[in-house]
């Protein structure tokens, strides 16, 4: 796949592993998406995959809990929930029994979709496309933008529903009027408010999407190192360096989508505390 | 220990904040001249407020440190 050593065999590879499957409104030159009924089929499969894992492992470890001295799996799994329901008390006001459970959806769904990360970058397109014949896989759903925006208004869509229900629609609107700049300049408020309420999303989707589609560029360099160069003696050093770069991106990149789960986890709590609390 | 820290959390999307605030402003703009038929009026006029706001935005969020 990158035996090619001149610029366009890499750009190539790098270009064939960043597309889509896409099924619907595509390109069929570039296999990008043309228009809005283009799905990415890679992207929700490996998502609801993720999802259903999540669920019947969760589901499995339910069935079997034991009360006196819990295994190491049930412990583990009841490390991150005392982790999460920690920073929901420490971070959420009042009461709302949907907040933590969302919480730690997002945390580890988000965690997991982020560990295909570190799947070897070859292995899962090579198997799709000797196995089932499909040409193009990306295999982390996180460094596809439909995934991050998408889960980034649907708390959107929380933070506005929880800001009517608690403050009311008048109390909502006022804050629109009167924030930041008090009541002389309601409309640059209107405005300003807007844009602070737009970014919320933007932010928390372009910030996932931005992490882990650097860290999968990153692989894929790494990748083209051995590829490209390691013809004959040359192997003999560039095979070790890429392991020793892999290796290290690796384990670095574990803290990044831990990181990375925890920070969009830690936004929803906050954002949704804000639409709880009576001011702004 | 039960004090809140939940707008101290904050923080941790401040870096964030000032380039999505200026991008929110622009593509309110984009989205309202496109309405309008009024380019490139409304993408400048927001997208400077976008820019002003975020800037506000980090400033406060900074001085809490302090």
């Amino acid at each position: 796949m990158s035996g090619s050593s001149d610029g366009g065999g890499t750009v190539a590879y790098i270009q064939h592993h960043l597309t889509n499957l896409c099924v619907g409104d595509c390109d069929p030159v570039t296999h990008k998406a043309a228009g809005f009924w283009a799905l990415h089929v890679d992207t929700v499969f490996f998502s609801v995959a993720l999802g259903v894992l999540m669920i019947v492992v969760s589901h499995r470890l339910g069935q079997n809990l034991v009360t006196g001295t819990p295994g190491g799996f049930q412990n583990f799994v009841e490390m991150i929930i005392d982790f999460v329901s920690g920073q929901v008390k420490d971070t959420f006001p009042g009461h709302n029994p949907i907040i933590a459970p969302l919480a730690l959806t997002i945390f580890v769904w988000v965690w997991l979709m982020n560990f295909m990360d570190l799947i070897p970058v070859d292995l899962l397109p090579l198997i799709a496309s000797g196995v089932l014949g499909i040409e193009y896989l990306k295999v982390v759903p996180t460094t596809d933008l439909n995934t991050t925006m998408a889960m980034s208004l649907t708390v959107f869509a929380l933070i506005l529903y929880y800001n009517f229900k608690v403050k009311g629609a008048a109390g909502y609107l006022k804050m629109f009027l009167f924030h930041p700049f008090g009541k002389f300049f309601v409309p640059v408020n209107i405005v300003m408010t807007v844009i602070e309420e737009l970014a919320k999303p933007l932010s928390l989707g372009l910030r996932l999407f931005g992490n882990l589609f650097a860290g999968e560029l990153v692989f894929l360099l790494i990748a083209l190192i051995g590829g490209t160069m390691a013809v004959g003696l040359g192997a003999l050093i560039w095979f070790p360096l890429q392991v020793v770069l892999d290796l290290g991106w690796l384990i670095f990149h574990l803290l990044v989508i831990t990181l990375q789960a925890f920070i969009f986890m830690v936004l929803t709590i906050v954002y949704l505390a804000m639409a709880h609390t009576e001011d702004h | 220990m039960s004090k809140q820290k939940g707008p101290g959390l904050l923080l941790i999307g401040v870096g964030t904040m000032l380039t999505s605030m200026t991008v929110a402003g622009f593509g309110l703009g984009l989205f309202v001249d496109y309405w309008l038929d009024t380019p490139p009026l409304f993408m400048l006029i927001f997208g400077g407020l976008g820019i002003v706001g975020g800037i506000i935005k980090v400033h406060g969020l900074l001085s809490k440190l302090g």
